[in-house]
C-alpha cells in the first residue's frame, strides 16, 4: 500500500509547492492541490507518478521536481526519478568502470535492505564518506531503473546519502514481504493504472504461460498470461503458483499494477488471494478474447493496451519506412549503410512501415512488419529489391507505400505500448477499412430527424 | 509529448472560430476553439481543391489553396517552411479531391476580425471515397460536439467536471467550457441543420437530378441560385470598392471593404461571393491575409 495515502497534510503541502515551483507558478497551489488529490484518491496512482504527470500535463519539465518521495523498497517502481529511502547496507563492493568517452572511475554497488525487501544498488558518484556493510543510510533523490525485469536503485549527482544511527532500522532478517493494510479496491481491467496497489480484479484467464526470471541472483518461475473482463484485456504476472488455468473465472484480491513496456500489467504474489468464481460470472472466452475497439485518447490515458483495435486514418508515414537494411548483429535499421552501434556492415533487406494512425481523438505510431507491408503493397520483398535496383533508389518503395497508405482509413489490431515519445502499436493484423458510408449516413440522418 | 489529434471539423465550424488560446509556456501548443468546443491544434480535412495560387514570388513562393467541403471553404497557406505540402500544391491541377493534414492558424487584422486558416503539413490527392469517408467522420465528430453542447446548455454555468461525469471526453469538455465563455451558448439548431445537410450530401436520394459533376460546383447548398448578371454587377461594385480603398498600394483591408460593400447595399455573403468570383477570375488577389488588391 503506497504510504502517501497516510501522508500528513504538511508533507503533501511540500509536494504541492514542489510542483508549483517546477511549473514556474503557471498553476495556483489550490489548483495543484485539487489535481494532486484527484490523482491520488480517484485514480490512486503513486505520488511520484502523480507529481510527474501534473508537471508534464501543464507543459513543465518533471526533472525540475526537487523533493523526493519517502518510500520503502517494496514500494519502488521502475523509472522513479526521485525517491527517499531509509535502508541498511546489506552488502557493498567497489569496481572500476570506464563509461564511453569518459575516464575510468570507481563505483560502488551492492544490496540495500529495509524491513520490506532488498534491492540492488549502484552509486555512480563518490559518496561523501566511507560506508560499510550494516550501516544504516538515509538516501535522498535516488532514482530507479529496471534491468532484466528487476528494479535497481541508482545514486546519481543529485543523490544525497547520509549515515544514520544503527538502531534507526531493525536488522534485516529476510522472509516474505509485509501484507497490505486495508481491504482491496475493486477495479475493472480498463481502469487499472500503473502504480496502483491492493486492487481486486474479477476476470477470466484467457491464456497462461510460465517463464523463468532471475531474482536476486536466484532463478524463479513466474506464472503469467493474459486475462480479461468486459472492459478489456491485460497481461498478468503471478509470483507464486496459484494454479491458474485457461478459461477459469477468478477474483484476484490484493494485486498491484506495474508497467510492462508502458502497458499496465497486473501483478500478484503471496500476499494476494485468488478466489474461483462460477464460469458464467463473465461472458465466455470467445467473447472476451475479441479485440475491443478503442479510442487512441483512452489508450493514452491508460498508458497503452493489450490486443486492442483502432480505427483511424494513416495521416503520415515516418522516416525509415519502406525498403530498409538491418544490421545483421542487432537488427537496427542502417542509416547510410552504417549501424549506429556496429558501424558499416552488410545489411539484411527488410520491409516495414512506421506510420501515424490518427482517429480524431489522438494519434499513435503504427509499426507494420514485413509480412503486413508485403500484403499492403501486394508485392514481395524480392520484388521491391528488384524495383529499387532498377530505379537506383530505395525511396521508390517508400513513395509507393505513401501513395497507397496516406489518407487511407484503416483498422489495425495489436498491442499498444507507451513511452516518452507517445504510443506505439506493433500491428498484428491490419485491413483497409471499407465502410458503407451511405448506410451510416442514412442511419445518422434518421436518428437526427427522429429526435427533432 | 503526445502528438496532437487531427480534428475532423467542417469548414463552416472552423471558420466560425474567433478564439485562439495558448497553452502557456514557450513550446506549448496553441488551439483554435470553435463555437462547439473543438480544440483544434491539428486538423484533417478532405475536400475539393478548387484553386491553388502562388501569392509569393518565384524565389519565395507562398502557396494559397482553397479546399471546399459541403459547408464551406478551408484556406491553406504553405511557404518555404512547409516544403512537402508546397511541393504537392505547386503541382496540383484543380479541381481535384485533396486530403490535408495541417495546423490551425488564425489571423487578426487591427479591427479584431479573426480569419482561420490551415498551415498544411501534408497534402495528398485522394479519390471520392476518401472524401465521402471524411464527411462521415466529420459528421460523427460534429454530432459528438452537438450532443455534449446540448448537455452543457442544461447547466448554468457548464462545468468541465459535470460534463466529464456525463461521459464527455475531458478535452472536449474543456473546449466546451472555454467556447461557452467566449461565444456564449452555440446556436445548436443551426449546426444541427448543417449536420443534416452534410449527411444528405452523402446520399444519392437527396441529390435530385443533379449530375455528380454539378454537385461539386453546387457545394454550398444554402446559397440560392443567382443570376449571372447580378453576380457580375456585384463583382464590379466590389472591385471599385477595393481600388478606392487601396490607398497605400498594400491592398484594401477586409473590414473596410465590408463597410464599403455594405454602403453599396451588399450583404457580407454577397461580398464574400463576389470576392470569390473576382479571385477565381484572377481580377484580385490577397497580397497578405485579410487584404485584397486589384491585379
Amino acid at each position: 500500500m503506497p504510504q502517501e495515502r497516510g501522508l500528513v497534510k504538511d508533507e503533501l503541502a511540500s509536494h504541492v509547492r514542489d510542483i508549483a515551483r517546477a511549473l514556474g507558478g503557471k498553476l495556483s497551489e489550490q489548483e495543484i492541490e485539487k489535481e494532486l488529490s484527484s490523482y491520488l484518491n480517484v485514480y490512486r496512482v503513486s505520488l511520484d507518478t502523480a507529481k510527474r504527470s501534473i508537471v508534464k500535463k501543464h507543459g513543465g519539465n518533471p526533472a525540475n521536481l526537487a523533493i523526493g518521495i519517502n518510500k520503502t523498497i517494496r514500494e519502488l517502481l521502475p523509472g522513479e526519478q526521485s525517491v527517499n529511502l531509509l535502508v541498511r547496507l546489506v552488502s557493498v563492493n567497489e569496481k572500476e568502470v570506464t563509461p564511453e568517452g569518459q575516464g575510468t572511475k570507481k563505483i560502488l554497488f551492492g544490496i540495500l535492505g529495509d524491513p520490506t525487501a532488498t534491492v540492488p544498488f549502484t552509486a555512480w558518484e563518490p559518496l561523501n564518506g566511507p560506508v560499510a556493510t550494516g550501516d544504516v543510510l538515509r538516501v535522498q533523490n535516488a532514482y530507479t531503473k529496471e534491468y532484466r525485469g528487476q528494479i535497481q536503485v541508482n545514486f546519481g549527482l543529485r543523490t544525497i546519502v547520509s549515515k544514520e544511527k544503527a538502531d534507526a532500522l531493525p536488522e534485516y532478517k529476510g522472509g516474505s514481504p509485509l501484507p497490505y493494510a486495508g481491504t482491496p479496491t475493486p477495479f475493472q481491467v480498463d481502469r487499472l493504472r500503473e502504480g496502483t496497489s491492493n486492487v481486486a480484479v474479477t476476470a477470466r484467464i484467457l491464456s497462461t504461460e510460465t517463464r523463468e526470471v532471475e531474482v536476486e541472483g536466484a532463478k524463479k518461475l513466474v506464472y503469467g498470461g493474459v486475462l480479461a473482463d468486459e472492459t478489456g484485456k491485460t497481461r498478468f504476472t503471478a509470483w507464486k503458483d496459484f494454479g491458474l488455468k485457461e478459461d477459469e473465472v477468478v477474483r484476484i484480491e490484493g494485486a498491484y499494477v506495474r508497467p510492462w513496456r508502458g502497458i499496465p500489467e497486473l501483478s500478484f504474489d503471496e500476499r494476494s488471494n485468488v478466489v474461483r468464481l462460477k464460469g458464467d460470472t463473465l461472458p465466455p472466452l470467445t467473447k472476451l478474447a475479441e479485440s475491443p475497439r478503442v479510442w487512441v485518447e483512452d489508450l493514452a490515458e491508460r498508458g497503452g493496451g493489450v490486443d486492442v483495435t483502432v480505427r483511424g486514418i494513416l495521416i503520415d508515414m515516418r522516416e525509415g519506412s519502406g525498403l530498409v537494411y538491418r544490421c545483421p548483429e542487432c537488427r537496427r535499421v542502417l542509416r547510410k549503410g552504417a549501424c549506429r552501434i556496429h558501424g558499416e556492415v552488410k545489411g539484411d533487406p527488410d520491409l516495414r512501415v512506421k506510420a501515424v494512425l490518427d482517429d480524431g481523438s489522438g494519434a499513435l505510431t503504427a509499426v507494420f512488419d514485413r509480412e503486413l507491408t508485403e500484403a499492403l503493397l501486394d508485392k514481395t520483398l524480392d520484388a521491391c529489391i528488384a524495383q529499387a535496383k532498377e530505379a537506383m533508389s530505395q525511396d521508390i518503395v517508400r513513395d509507393e507505400l505513401a501513395d497507397i497508405l496516406v489518407a487511407q482509413p484503416m483498422e489495425t489490431r495489436g498491442n499498444v505500448t507507451s513511452d516518452d515519445y507517445g504510443l506505439m502499436m506493433i500491428v498484428q493484423t491490419a485491413k483497409i477499412l471499407k465502410v458503407d458510408v451511405q448506410q451510416e449516413a442514412r442511419q445518422m440522418l434518421e436518428g437526427l430527424e427522429g429526435s427533432a | 509529448m503526445i502528438r496532437e489529434a487531427a480534428w475532423r471539423v467542417f469548414a463552416a465550424e472552423f471558420n466560425d472560430a474567433t478564439l485562439e488560446v495558448n497553452g502557456g509556456g514557450d513550446r506549448a501548443p496553441s488551439y483554435v476553439i470553435t463555437p462547439l468546443g473543438a480544440k483544434v491544434n491539428r486538423i484533417y480535412a478532405v475536400g475539393v481543391v478548387t484553386d491553388v495560387e502562388n501569392i509569393g514570388t518565384d524565389m519565395q513562393p507562398m502557396w494559397r489553396a482553397r479546399v471546399q467541403d459541403p459547408t464551406g471553404t478551408f484556406h491553406l497557406y504553405a511557404g518555404q517552411y512547409q516544403p512537402a505540402a508546397s511541393a504537392v500544391l505547386s503541382k496540383l491541377k484543380p479541381p481535384v479531391f485533396g486530403a490535408v493534414v495541417g495546423k490551425s492558424r488564425t489571423y487578426t487584422p487591427d479591427s479584431g476580425t479573426v480569419y482561420t486558416s490551415i498551415r498544411p503539413e501534408i497534402v495528398k490527392t485522394v479519390d471520392e471515397n476518401a472524401r465521402d469517408y471524411w464527411i462521415l467522420e466529420a459528421c460523427q465528430s460534429l454530432k459528438r460536439r452537438l450532443d455534449a453542447m446540448a448537455e452543457a446548455s442544461r447547466m448554468d454555468p457548464p462545468s468541465k467536471e459535470a460534463l466529464v461525469k456525463l461521459g464527455v471526453r475531458e478535452s472536449l469538455a474543456d473546449g466546451i467550457v472555454q467556447a461557452v465563455g467566449h461565444y456564449g451558448m452555440a446556436d445548436l439548431s443551426r449546426y444541427t441543420a448543417m449536420l443534416a445537410e452534410a449527411l444528405r450530401y452523402l446520399l444519392p436520394e437527396y441529390r435530385g437530378d443533379r449530375s455528380p459533376e454539378t454537385v461539386v460546383a453546387d457545394i454550398a447548398p444554402a446559397a440560392p441560385e443567382k443570376e449571372p448578371e447580378a453576380d457580375a454587377g456585384r463583382e464590379t461594385s466590389v472591385l471599385e470598392v477595393i481600388v478606392e480603398l487601396d490607398k497605400d498600394g498594400k491592398g484594401a483591408p477586409w473590414d473596410a471593404i465590408l463597410t464599403g460593400a455594405k454602403a453599396k447595399g451588399l450583404s457580407k455573403e454577397d461580398l464574400e461571393e463576389a470576392i470569390n468570383g473576382l479571385l477565381d477570375k484572377g481580377l484580385v488577389y490577397e497580397p497578405v491575409l485579410g487584404r485584397m488588391k486589384k491585379i
